[in-house]
């Protein structure tokens, strides 16, 4: 891609554009682009709408960040609050705050802590999820899987027992890989190859080709060992 | 006609692979998202696929992967413009064993010209030249066969078609529709071949090496 010739969008202040096709984009402050944007770099700080899609090679951005349509990067940090309406697609992405997802996720390494909701499939090279509230992810398909519960202050806990929202927990209906390590997840179906059960797990029915560990403090429904 | 599907769990079984390779290979787009094929079983959801195609692909893909990445193989597996401009002649044809030689003898005359094969004309010797080998046709419908891919060509040139073969009562006949394409045939339809381009040019591709 040469997008040597692009020009940049930089909007400080209160500030809005059509959208097309940059080399780099900067918005700091409140901020609307209508149609859908590509760029080779993006950093964004404060409150961001965008009515279309975004691609983009490397972005970091901090704050409230909409996207209308479906996100395709190379590398992405965002703190704060994410919303795709469309899907994720990328090589790379860390999260420290709040994600939801529409559509399907697909990244070869997703680091987060926070809250994430994915209305579709993650399919992950290498997913590590440190829970802060209640994350959702309809089906999952990685190679490794690490889920661990963030350290949580006395009102959260509290409050956690209350608002459901609050609890930190992962729902899935089936996840499946190689390597899955669990915490705090609720899940109809898990399969892959090893397989460890920590701590407040609920899973229907797990399948096992090599290993499995189930934490005294975790329900499981069935046992399986496959491929034999 | 049904084709034969396989389950998850078996084709991991069957093949070895892990699931983390499978949806690797989904995600760098080696393995069609149209083949995760979703059914509801007893236990709930379950993903299958199509059984043929997708072993030969896990194949393909386990015994080129140590010489190429995963990107490259992609790339060879979806760009077909360098096999399109691919001309070869009868000569080659017939040393590469591209086609058995009753169908080169049979339909490898017609459609040349200047000496070589196109793209186009190598795909259809390879469609007559797979359902003649499976016993499913006869001459005269090979005949059949080769003449409406033939005529057909300019209209389905650059585009994924399907081709469907049925009898009904003792009659035969072809269909060649834009992929994908849902057909439903009355009760006394038989369908007895459904082959699309994909197949035909991952046949040839593995010939031309």
């Amino acid at each position: 891609m040469d997008k040597g010739g692009s020009a940049d969008l930089l909007i400080a202040g209160i500030g809005g554009a059509a959208g097309g096709t940059y080399n780099h984009v900067s918005l700091e402050g409140v901020s609307r682009i209508n149609g859908p944007v590509t760029a080779m770099t993006f950093t964004g700080n404060g409150r961001m709408r965008l009515g279309g899609s975004l691609t983009v090679e490397q972005i970091e951005t901090n704050g409230d960040l909409k996207i209308g349509g479906g996100l395709r990067i190379g590398t992405m940090k965002h703190d704060g609050l994410l919303k795709v309406d469309g899907g994720l697609l990328g090589e790379s992405f860390t999260l420290n705050g709040v994600a939801d997802i529409k559509g399907d996720c697909e990244l070869e390494k997703f680091t987060a802590e926070g809250v994430v909701t994915i209305g579709g499939f993650l399919s992950a090279g290498c997913v590590e999820l440190v829970l802060q509230g209640q994350a959702k992810v309809k089906e999952l398909g990685v190679e490794s899987l690490v889920i661990r519960k963030g350290e949580s202050g006395v009102w959260n806990k509290l409050a956690g027992g209350i608002i459901p929202k609050l609890r930190a927990e992962l729902q899935a209906r089936v996840i499946e890989g190689d390597f899955l390590d669990l915490e705090f997840t609720t899940a109809e179906v898990v399969r892959g190859a090893v397989i460890i059960i920590g701590e407040g797990c609920s899973i229907g029915r797990v399948e096992y080709r090599d290993r499995l560990t189930v934490h005294p403090g975790a329900s499981v429904g069935m046992e399986e060992k496959t491929g034999e | 006609m049904d084709e034969d599907l396989i389950s998850k769990k078996e084709l991991l079984d069957l093949t070895g692979i892990s699931y983390g390779q499978l949806y690797r290979w989904k995600r760098k787009q080696l393995i069609p998202e149209n083949w995760f094929i979703r059914k509801s079983t007893f236990t709930g959801q379950e993903t299958f696929f199509p059984k043929e195609r997708m072993l030969g692909r896990i194949q393909h893909i386990l015994s080129k992967k140590d010489d190429l990445s995963l990107d490259e193989l992609a790339g060879k597996l979806s760009d077909m413009t360098s096999v399109h401009k691919q001309l070869l002649t009868l000569e080659e044809v017939r040393e590469r064993n591209i086609v058995s030689p009753i169908t080169l003898e049979r339909y490898g005359q017609r459609d040349r010209n200047e000496d070589k094969y196109s793209f186009d004309q190598l795909v259809h010797l390879v469609a007559v030249d797979l359902l003649l080998g499976k016993g499913e046709l006869s001459l005269e419908e090979a005949d059949l066969l080769h003449r409406t891919l033939s005529v057909n060509l300019p209209q389905f040139e650059g585009k994924r078609w399907e081709l469907f073969f049925a009898r009904k009562m003792g009659v035969s006949f072809f269909l060649q529709a834009l992929a994908p394409s849902e057909l439903v045939f009355d009760e006394g339809v038989r369908l007895i071949s459904r082959i699309t381009l994909e197949d035909l040019t991952e046949q040839l591709q593995g010939k031309l090496g």
